[in-house]
């Protein structure tokens, strides 16, 4: 599903933040990442949804090879990857509706269809009744589901959260793992990076090992080492 | 058709929910647009000004006493004969002297010693208008040919050469101060809309990012600013235009008192409006499109 063949991305002559990453993801796997910080694991997200591109080495999701994809197939890869990050990304002047609705709109799918799949989605993360209020009246567990939703309107094969739970409190944490954890079990791949012990141990999945750009450990059923 | 639908949506919640950012954004193209138009009054007065002194010039050509009908016909078809003379006005023996008396009315020494002579005095006159003041010379030296001398007596041009070759000067020398300054005013009014479009753009960056990182084209987070910068143009042209109206009402009761006509400034500007509002129009709405170009670039890289 993901694949990463000698992958190397550096920024310049003094940042080299990955070095000769060997990864390949399944369809249908739950992928830890881990690693202190500065270890690459943001540019790794990036390379994957073609924010960067690698230095050297191959990337590939499914059979296309986005090594070097075209600014104008962007857009395209983006609609087939759901992303949410620790700073949840809304459009601060859009209403919480608005925000999942957008996703949808930028492939101009019709006003009759965004209104059946939006309360849908609403309905799955829990806030149909926030959908006219904007994203500073949430809370920010609030507003990483309304980022889950926004993340899943175009049904994605993958799912990838850079630090999803960063700025979370333990409460809001869990409810947000639980959601991706049910993602995943309807088949969708989640690539998870993430800081916190807790959510690693509790998942008993996948786990790599990023540290200063290497790639240390791939455990099949891992735990938080560092 | 769909995503334009969109885009017109996308550009109206913009103007809304930015909407003192917005306000700042019409405000600042209408001052722009008012100091780019108070030039353009002034230009209109320089030139008003100069064509009405230039109105004011003639040369009068004084026909001898002796002078026949014959010979005055004949000066006369010379002198239409150029293509410079735009008007040429023929005053009879009498008419000369209907003026002469009239001008002299309360003069009784005048009047009487002109009773007193039998035969009209005076020779017949012909007032000659150019179209450019430099072109009296040509007129005066065509005349003073040895055929003419015994018929005309006189001509009035030498008194006004050096006013004429003053206003010239003048006329010179304020349109090249109006090129320089309308220059001037160019790269000014460019560097205001680029820099209030750069602004309102820096303030939507988060925004344009995140339009790029959940699919959005390029052209799908371009096309509401280009909207924007439709209506934000139109806005501003049609308040600077009603401005324009209200204050040239104002204005024009002075500015009649000057030039001897009523509402100059409002004729002038309804009867140039295609000029005015539709070249400032375009302009405006280029300069803001290229400038959101411009200033998005950046942000809609990656
Ligand atoms: N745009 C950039 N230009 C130059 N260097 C960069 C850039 N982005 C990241 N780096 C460098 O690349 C390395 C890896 O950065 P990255 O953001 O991938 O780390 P990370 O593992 O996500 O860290 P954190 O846990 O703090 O988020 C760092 O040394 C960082 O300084
Ligand atoms: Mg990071």
């Amino acid at each position: 599903m993901i694949n990463l063949e000698g992958v190397t991305k550096r920024y310049n002559k003094q940042s080299t933040a990955l070095e000769d990453i060997h990864l390949n993801v399944e369809p249908g796997e739950f992928v830890s990442i881990v690693g202190q910080s500065g270890s690459g694991k943001t540019t790794l997200v990036k390379l994957i949804i073609a924010e960067e591109r690698a230095t050297s080495g191959k990337v590939s999701i499914g059979d296309w090879d986005i090594t070097r994809i075209p600014y104008r197939h962007v857009p395209l890869l983006r609609r087939q990857i759901g992303v949410i990050f620790q700073d949840f990304k809304l459009l601060d002047k859009k209403t919480i509706y608005e925000n999942v609705a957008f996703a949808l709109q930028v492939s101009g799918e019709s006003g009759a269809r965004i209104r059946t799949v939006i309360p849908r989605l609403l309905e799955i993360v829990g806030l149909p009744h926030k959908k006219n209020s904007y994203p500073h009246e949430l809370s920010g567990g609030e507003q990483q589901r309304v980022a889950i939703a926004r993340a899943l309107v175009h049904r994605p094969k993958i799912l990838v959260a850079d630090e999803p739970t960063g700025n979370l409190d333990s409460i809001n944490t869990q409810e947000i793992i639980e959601i991706l954890k049910k993602i995943n079990e309807f088949g969708t791949t989640v690539v998870l990076v993430t800081h916190n012990r807790e959510v690693v141990n509790q998942m008993k999945r996948r786990v790599v090992t990023l540290d200063k750009g290497r790639l240390i450990s791939d455990v099949k059923e891992g735990k938080y080492r560092l | 058709m769909r995503s334009l639908f969109r885009a017109i949506k996308f550009a109206f919640q913009d103007i809304f929910r930015n909407f003192s950012l917005s306000l700042m954004t019409v405000l600042i193209l209408v001052l722009m647009l008012l100091s780019v138009n108070t030039l353009v009054v002034i230009k209109f007065f320089t030139s008003q000004a100069t064509q009405s002194i230039k109105d004011q010039i003639d040369v009068s050509i004084f026909f001898a006493h002796t002078a026949t009908d014959e010979e005055i016909a004949e000066v006369q078809s010379f002198i239409k004969s150029f293509p410079e003379v735009s008007n040429v006005q023929y005053l009879s023996k009498e008419q000369v002297l209907e003026k002469f008396k009239e001008q002299y009315s309360d003069n009784e020494n005048i009047i009487a010693s002109l009773e007193e002579l039998d035969e009209n005095p005076l020779g017949s006159t012909m007032i000659v208008k150019t179209r450019n003041p430099g072109d009296y010379n040509k007129l005066i030296e065509a005349l003073s040919v040895p055929e003419y001398e015994d018929i005309v007596v006189a001509k009035t041009f030498v008194d006004t050469e050096l006013a004429i070759e003053r206003i010239n000067n003048i006329t010179t020398q304020v349109e090249r101060f109006s090129v320089i300054l309308t220059g001037l005013f160019g790269v000014i009014a460019f560097l205001i809309i680029f820099n209030t479009i750069r602004v309102a753009i820096f303030t939507q960056r988060v925004e344009i990012t995140i339009k790029k990182l959940v699919g959005a084209t390029n052209w799908f987070i371009r096309s509401p600013y280009i909207i924007e910068s439709f209506i934000f143009t139109a806005i501003s042209v049609a308040i600077t235009y009603f401005l324009m109206r209200f204050a040239a009402g104002l204005i024009d009761p002075y500015v009649a008192v000057v030039f001897k006509k009523d509402w100059l400034l409002t004729n002038y500007i309804s009867s140039n409006i295609m000029m005015l509002v539709g070249s400032q129009f375009v302009v405006v709405l280029l300069l803001t499109i290229f400038s959101s170009f411009l200033a998005m670039r950046r942000h809609l890289k990656a």
